[in-house]
């Protein structure tokens, strides 16, 4: 122990975090006395009445200015949240939460896939491919997201024909200014049940896969152990299908009037949210994809072609598995950026959870419990994103390197 | 299908073939490769056809013509107009000084650098501008031709460490010359510029900090760095932004005096303006993302170097500051660039809180009556300045990760 104190390393070390804990605590609550004092002075609420409860979001609203009546319409509900202006603020919220919800998970499908496709196609041999790629990703990645959203809503999507000229494509697609209307499965009583039964045939068509790669090894002839399971699966399914009463009717959009019937419906804030999202972040996925590929060492493919496999075999089994290990952390990032991007929403006037609480702000002038109230969703989607994928990063994919 | 690491990682071999047989190597190898190409020539004609008809055709490029001078610096007062073109210059010679210490542009770079200008100084037309415009590209070569001369490269590839200072003061005196001028006039490409590079500079000191709290051993400290990046990347920018819009007047602008317990302090109310409240929104935001970069340079700094610098006998502050600190840095300055881009585009929310940055100004020209229905020339426009600054300055960064030799080591 040396004699003088403050030589210590134990004291300096609690003395360092004391003192930067001080500042931090004096800057926060000059902050926070200067905002009370202010709300008080106005007569606006600080703080959203929180209480835990049972059901989504796990919030209660009751006591608060949320649950009054929003008055304000939502264009377009997703996942059969019912709104009308009647409703509460809270389920205004929601509403807005449930479409966040719908254009994250459809934006990050569908990126994946361009971003796939172009990202293999930025290493095809044919220069003409690889550079149309390339064109691709330099174009979208350099642009603001902000300014390709509003050009596709107020330059393409309410610029296409009025609904009575509706574009007509082959039948399956409408479209107009109105939106578009795409040829889609309809729900019809059974469908929950044969819902179920899929999830059944899933877990017999894996059960028989195992089957066939066992008698594969035994036997050493190729059983083709996915072929069969996927066999075995469309099996199942079609003849659920018929058991239950065809629960799925297939419906092709068509023009009734001023309105489309039948079909998927997406409005034109919707499409062109999504349009822009996809072609966004697909670039970028694109050139994750690529950096994953071109990280794999070259004597790997080298030494699947020496062994006799050909170029799609090398790729499936050899470079794909292999980059798929280094690709998940960078498309977690990227799949994070899709969901808080599509925040961007209020410049197409999209009800998304932001544009409600930009409006929701408007009407009541409670910005703070509202902002604070939005963040903290982001956050808890963000933080439940990331740890999804870190956990199946570590599970499964990470491997043995 | 794939061609595995084609020349990336080595260098390449130039072979002179005919195009005859370059054609059949690279579009018609086999019967699927002609089948992609043919395809793909379709696309890139129909796309070509499209975007040369609206170019030269549909457009009515009007709306520009009559802006200009709005998508370049919005409300900012004519006379002066000066200190900008003093800036303009200034950045623009040191610019040419730090392309020309790094690197040599490539002859195909030069002529498409060149190729871009002809439709700027075409669109300039006033003769004026124009001049000045030249001017400013004269300045660059001028920067990139004195780095460049034998005689001179050499002291410069030695001295271009000091490199970074020179920029600082530069942003520095580029502020000094601005704030002359009230923030809320500041507008257009000007005002995007500014936000970014503000948004970058003020938020250096805070995000270097952060990313050392957040290496460090002390909990408390840690804990306070790791929750402030990760809260503030994990939401949206635009909510951060409406944050700063809503809350800041009421956390900076007490009624009263503040009292801290024993002695009163009389700080009197400060109101940020619009445009300061987006400056200090986007520094916030900033400063997470810059935390993070830099921690990435500092995990690349191998153990070894600190505990040598402990085994000399250098404490905690004197390690950071002469042995990791100057390592960790010089590995994040391509990093920082390519944040520097991913901030410039992200500068285009302030719109959405009413500011008249470019995209700003692209919808305040948009709602005026004779250009009502010019959405698609002014977005166009203004996605073409972005997309110019955007793709040249990841270029840039892609050629110094070269030069700096990161990640190859």
């Amino acid at each position: 122990m040396p004699l003088v104190l403050w030589r210590d390393a134990r004291v300096q070390r609690i003395a360092v975090q004391a003192l930067v804990l001080a500042i931090v605590a004096i800057i926060g609550w000059f902050l926070v006395d200067n905002l009370i004092s202010e709300l008080d002075r106005t007569g606006l609420q600080a703080m959203p009445f929180v209480e835990v409860s049972g059901s989504f979001p796990f919030v209660d609203f009751s006591e608060d200015f949320l649950s009054q009546r929003a008055g304000f319409g939502i264009g377009e509900t997703s996942f059969g949240v019912d709104y009308t202006p009647n409703n509460s603020y809270a389920d205004a919220f929601r509403a807005g939460l449930a479409n966040t919800f719908r254009v994250a998970v459809l934006g990050i499908v569908l990126a994946t896939a361009i971003g796939l496709l172009a990202g293999v196609s930025r290493l095809s041999k044919n220069w003409l491919v690889s550079h149309l790629a390339e064109a691709y990703v330099e174009t979208f990645r350099n642009v603001p997201l902000l300014v390709q959203l509003i050009f596709w809503y107020t330059a393409v999507a309410l610029r296409l024909p009025t609904i009575t000229d509706t574009m007509d494509l082959l039948g399956v697609m409408l479209v107009s200014n109105r939106g578009v209307a795409v040829a889609w499965g309809e729900p019809q009583d059974g469908f929950r049940l044969w819902l179920l039964l899929l999830g059944g045939a899933m877990v017999i068509a894996l059960v028989v896969r195992a089957a066939l790669v066992r008698w594969q090894d035994a036997s050493g002839t190729p059983r083709y152990p996915w072929w069969g399971a996927f066999g075995v699966f469309a099996a199942i399914g079609a003849i659920t299908f018929f058991a239950t009463g065809q629960p799925l009717e297939f419906q092709r959009p068509v023009l009734e009037g001023r309105a489309y019937a039948g079909g998927a419906q997406l409005s034109p804030e919707f499409v062109a949210l999504l349009v822009g999202l996809v072609l966004y972040t697909g670039a970028f996925i694109a050139e994750v994809v690529r950096g994953s590929i071109l990280a794999i060492p070259r004597g790997q493919d080298e030494a699947a072609a020496a062994v006799g496999l050909k170029a799609m075999q090398r790729l499936r089994f050899v470079i794909l598995p292999q980059a798929l290990r280094i690709m998940v952390p960078p498309l977690t990032n990227q799949y994070l950026n899709l969901m808080k991007n599509s925040s961007l929403a209020v410049a197409v006037a999209f009800p998304d959870v932001f544009q409600v609480t930009r409006v929701t702000i408007n009407q009541t002038g409670q910005a703070v419990p509202m902002i604070v109230l939005v963040m903290a969703t982001y956050l808890t989607i963000s933080l439940a994103i990331s740890a999804v994928m870190n956990l199946a990063y570590n599970r499964g994919l990470r491997g043995g390197r | 299908m794939i061609a595995m690491a084609p020349a990336a990682q080595q260098r390449r071999i130039i072979i002179r073939r005919s195009p005859r047989a370059w054609a059949r190597e690279n579009l018609f190898g086999s019967a699927g490769n002609t089948l992609l190409t043919v395809v793909s020539l379709a696309v890139v004609a129909f796309m070509a056809y499209g975007v040369l008809r609206f170019v030269f055709v549909t457009a009515d490029w009007s709306v520009v013509e009559a802006n200009r001078r709005l998508f370049f610096l919005g409300r900012f007062p004519a006379d002066e107009t000066w200190r900008v073109w003093i800036i303009l210059y200034v950045v623009s010679a040191i610019g040419g000084v730090s392309v020309g210490a790094y690197a040599r542009i490539p002859w195909q770079a030069a002529i498409g650098l060149a190729l871009l200008m002809v439709p700027v100084l075409l669109f300039i037309q006033g003769g004026q501008v124009a001049l000045l415009t030249l001017v400013a590209l004269a300045l660059f070569a001028a920067g990139y031709g004195v780095a460049r001369l034998p005689a001179a490269a050499a002291y410069v590839a030695q001295q271009r460490g000091w490199l970074p200072v020179v920029w600082v003061a530069a942003v520095l005196f580029a502020l000094w010359l601005l704030s002359a001028v009230p923030t809320l006039v500041w507008g257009g490409l000007m005002l995007s510029m500014t936000l970014t590079v503000v948004g970058i500079a003020a938020a250096f000191p805070l995000g270097l900090l952060l990313a050392i709290g957040r290496a460090s051993t002390l909990p408390v400290v840690r804990w306070l760095s790791i929750t402030y990046i990760e809260v503030i990347r994990g939401v949206p920018l635009i909510t951060i932004l409406f944050m700063a819009t809503y809350l800041l007047p009421l956390v900076l602008r007490p009624e009263r005096d503040l009292a801290l317990g024993i002695i009163d302090l009389p700080i009197t109310g400060y109101n940020p303006n619009l445009v300061v409240r987006a400056f200090i929104a986007i520094t916030l935001f900033s400063a997470a993302y810059l935390a993070e970069t830099i921690r990435g340079g500092l995990q690349a700094v191998p153990r070894g170097q600190m505990e040598a610098a402990q085994a000399l006998g250098l404490g905690t502050t004197r390690t950071l500051a002469f042995i990791v600190l100057p390592q960790a840095l010089r590995a994040v300055v391509p990093a920082i660039v390519g944040q520097f881009i991913s901030l410039f585009k992200d500068t285009s929310l302030v719109a959405i809180v009413g500011l008249t940055d470019l995209l700003g100004v692209a919808r305040q020209v948009t709602a005026q009556q004779e250009f009502i229905g010019r959405q698609a020339e002014t977005l166009l426009f203004v996605a073409a300045i972005y997309w110019m600054v955007a793709f040249s300055m990841s270029r840039a960064s892609q050629r110094l990760e070269k030069t700096l030799g990161i990640g190859e080591r």
